[in-house]
C-alpha cells in the first residue's frame, strides 16, 4: 500500500517495528515469565543486579520481570484492539451500506442511532456498561467493538448513496438481483479499501480507550497485565521507581503513534482523502 | 430560524430520553437489581421486600415509566453508600467538573492561538516543525499518561506544583494543561488553514496596498476571521472535553463527577453511577445544541442543510 515511502510512514514502521518485536520476540527468549513472583527481588530499576540475575528492565511491586509483562501486555492491547476494530468494522459497513442501499426508515433508524451514539461519550458509555456487566476480555472486546461501529456506518453510508446511483448498481437491480447479492457483489468491495483506511484510524482509538479503561481499573483484570493497568500500579511508586509507569507508557506511544502515523500516511495517500477525514471529524 | 430550533431541540429531547431508556435496559440485563444492590448477607425476606419496595415486582413497561417519571423529577434513588441522594452527590461534584473542563476550554484555544500565531509570524520553517511535532506527538499519548508524566516532571521532580486534589489555583494547572493540549494539533492546523485562507482574501491584499505592516494586517483584518472557525470547533469538543473529565480526575484526584463515577463503580454504588451518567450526558446534550444553534445563528448556511 506504500506508494511513496514519505517520512510519516518511515517514522510509522520504525515505531511498529519496534513494538512487534517487543511483543512476538521477548516471549521467545530464555527467563520469559510474566507471573511469577518474587518479593526478596521487588522494585527493581532496570538493569539492577540482584544476587547474580540480572533484570533487564527490572521489576514491579511483586518481584514480577516488566520486560516479560511489558510483552504480554503488549500481546493482550493489540489482540483486544484488533478484535475490537474488526467486530466494529463488520457491523458499522454492515449498518451503513444497509442504511445507504436501502434507504428510506432503515436509513433514519440506523443514523438516529449513530447521533445517539455520538452523543454519549464513549468513555463515559464504557464505563457504565463494564460497571454494569462486568470487564472480563471477552466483556471487554465485544463492548468496544460494538460500540464504534458509527465512524464505519457513516461513511459506509455516504460512499454507498453515490455507488447507489452507478450503472453497475442499477442493471443488477433491473436484472432481478437480489438487494442482499447487490450488497455484497456490487457496494461492499468498493467500500472496503477506504473502511480499512477507518480502520486503521480507528485502532489508535481502540487501543487508547482501553488503556484508559484499563487504567481506571475497569479494563483487563490482574494478574493479566495491560499497558495501562501496569502505568496504574506504577503510579504509587512514582517517587521510588518512576520506571514502572514510564515504560509501559512509553510502549503505548511507541503503538498509538505508529498507528496514528500509519494512518495519517494511508488518508494523505488514498484520493478519498477529504471525504473520509470530513465524515470522521463529525 | 425557527424551524431549524425545533428540530434540534427536538433532537436532543430524544436523545435524553434514548439515554435513560439504555440505562434502564442495561441495568434490568445486568440481572435482578436486589441481587445486584442487596448486601450479600440480605435474607429472602429482605430481598422480597426490596423488590416489592422498587416495584420489581411490577411488569417491565411500568418499571420502565416509573424509572422514567422519577428520572424526570431528579429522582435516581439513594445511594447505596452515602444513604443520600445520589442525585446531590453528583451535583455537589458538578462545580469542580465543570471548572476543570471549562479552564481547559479556554486554556486549549489561547495555546493554539499563541502558537498558531507564533507560526504565522515566525520565518523559520524549523520552528513550525517543531511546534507541529510536539503538537503531533503529545496527540499519541493517552489523557491518563500524558497527565502522569507532567506529575512526574513538574510535583516529583521539580516540586513546582501539587499533583493531587483541588484548591488553588496551582492545583489546576496541571489538569488542566492535560485536558487542554490534547486536541491541540487539530486547533492548529485548523487556526494556520484558516490564517493562509484569509491571506490570500482582497480585503488583506487593500490593506496591505495601503501599506500596513504585516503584523498588523494579521492583528486587525485577519484574525477576527480566522479565530471564529477555531472557536467553533473548540466549542464542539467541548462535549469530548467533558468526557475526558473523566479520566483525568482520576489521574490527578480532581473531586468532580468523573471521579465520583469511577469510585461508585468500585464500589459497585449503581445509584450514583447512573446518575452521574445521566447528569453528564445531559451536560453534553445541552452543551452541543447551544453550540449547534449559536453556529446556526452566527452562519446560515447552517440552518438551510
Amino acid at each position: 500500500m506504500i506508494k511513496n515511502p514519505s517520512l510519516t510512514t518511515a517514522i510509522a514502521l520504525v515505531l511498529l517495528t519496534a513494538v512487534v518485536l517487543l511483543v512476538a520476540v521477548v516471549p521467545l527468549l530464555p527467563g520469559y515469565d510474566p507471573y511469577t513472583q518474587d518479593l526478596a527481588g521487588s522494585l527493581l530499576y532496570p538493569f539492577e543486579m540482584l544476587e547474580g540475575k540480572r533484570s533487564i528492565l527490572g521489576t514491579d511491586k511483586l518481584g514480577r520481570d516488566v520486560l516479560s509483562r511489558l510483552a504480554l501486555a503488549g500481546q493482550v492491547s493489540i489482540v483486544i484492539g484488533l478484535c475490537a476494530v474488526t467486530i466494529s468494522m463488520f457491523f458499522g459497513v454492515m449498518l451503513g451500506l444497509i442504511a445507504g442501499y436501502f434507504r428510506g426508515w432503515s436509513e433514519s433508524l440506523i443514523m438516529g442511532l449513530a447521533d445517539l451514539q455520538l452523543s454519549i461519550p464513549r468513555v463515559l458509555l464504557l464505563i457504565a456498561v463494564t460497571a454494569i456487566i462486568g470487564s472480563t476480555v471477552v466483556n471487554l472486546t465485544l463492548l468496544l467493538g460494538l460500540t464504534s461501529w458509527v465512524a464505519y456506518g457513516r461513511v459506509a453510508r455516504a460512499m454507498s448513496l453515490t455507488l447507489r446511483e452507478r450503472e453497475f448498481v442499477l442493471s443488477a437491480i433491473t436484472q432481478g438481483a437480489s438487494p442482499i447479492w447487490n450488497i455484497r457483489k456490487h457496494m461492499l468491495p468498493n467500500v472496503l479499501p477506504q473502511m480499512l483506511i477507518v480502520g486503521t484510524y480507528e485502532l489508535g482509538a481502540i487501543i487508547t480507550l482501553e488503556a484508559a479503561l484499563s487504567y481506571l481499573g475497569l479494563g483487563v483484570q490482574p494478574p493479566l497485565p495491560s499497558w495501562g493497568l501496569m502505568i496504574s500500579e506504577g503510579q504509587s511508586y512514582l517517587e521510588l521507581n518512576p520506571w514502572l509507569s514510564v515504560l509501559p507508557g512509553i510502549a503505548l506511544f511507541m503503538l498509538i503513534a505508529g498507528v496514528q502515523f500509519l494512518s495519517q500516511a494511508f488518508t494523505s495517500e488514498g484520493a478519498e482523502d477529504r471525504r473520509v477525514s470530513s465524515n470522521l471529524a463529525t | 430560524m425557527t424551524a431549524f430550533l425545533i428540530r434540534r431541540v427536538l433532537q436532543s429531547v430524544l436523545t435524553i430520553f434514548g439515554v435513560l431508556t439504555a440505562t434502564f435496559f442495561l441495568v434490568r440485563l445486568a440481572g435482578d437489581p436486589a441481587a445486584l444492590l442487596l448486601p450479600v448477607e440480605a435474607t429472602d425476606r429482605d430481598i422480597a421486600e426490596f423488590r416489592r419496595a422498587l416495584g420489581l415486582d411490577q411488569p417491565l413497561p411500568i418499571q420502565y415509566l416509573k424509572f422514567l417519571l422519577s428520572a424526570i423529577e431528579g429522582d435516581f434513588g439513594v445511594s447505596l453508600r452515602q444513604r443520600t441522594s445520589a442525585l446531590g452527590l453528583v451535583i455537589e461534584r458538578l462545580p469542580a467538573t465543570l471548572e476543570l473542563a471549562l479552564t481547559a476550554f479556554v486554556l486549549g484555544i489561547v495555546l493554539a492561538f499563541l502558537l498558531g500565531l507564533a507560526m504565522r509570524l515566525s520565518n523559520s520553517p524549523r520552528l513550525r516543525a517543531v511546534i507541529m511535532g510536539v503538537a503531533l506527538t503529545r496527540q499519541a499519548i493517552p489523557v491518563f499518561w500524558f497527565g502522569l508524566l507532567l506529575i512526574l516532571l513538574f510535583a516529583v521532580n521539580l516540586r513546582w506544583l501539587p499533583s493531587l486534589g483541588r484548591g488553588t489555583i496551582a492545583h489546576l494547572v496541571l489538569p488542566a494543561l492535560t485536558l487542554a493540549t490534547y486536541e491541540l494539533a487539530l486547533y492548529l492546523r485548523l487556526f494556520n488553514s484558516s490564517l493562509a485562507t484569509e491571506g490570500q482574501q482582497d480585503y488583506v491584499r487593500t490593506a496591505y496596498a495601503k501599506g500596513q505592516s504585516k503584523v498588523k494586517v494579521l492583528l486587525r483584518h485577519m484574525l477576527p476571521n480566522a479565530l471564529l472557525p477555531l472557536i467553533t470547533i473548540a466549542g464542539i469538543n467541548l462535549g469530548l472535553l467533558l468526557g475526558g473529565t473523566v479520566v483525568t480526575e482520576t489521574v490527578f484526584s480532581w473531586p468532580g463527577v468523573g471521579r465520583l463515577i469511577v469510585q461508585s463503580v468500585s464500589q459497585r454504588d449503581y445509584p450514583v453511577i447512573i446518575a452521574g451518567v445521566v447528569v453528564v450526558c445531559l451536560i453534553f446534550v445541552i452543551i452541543n445544541l447551544i453550540v449547534d444553534l449559536l453556529y446556526a445563528y452566527l452562519d446560515p448556511r447552517v440552518r438551510l442543510s
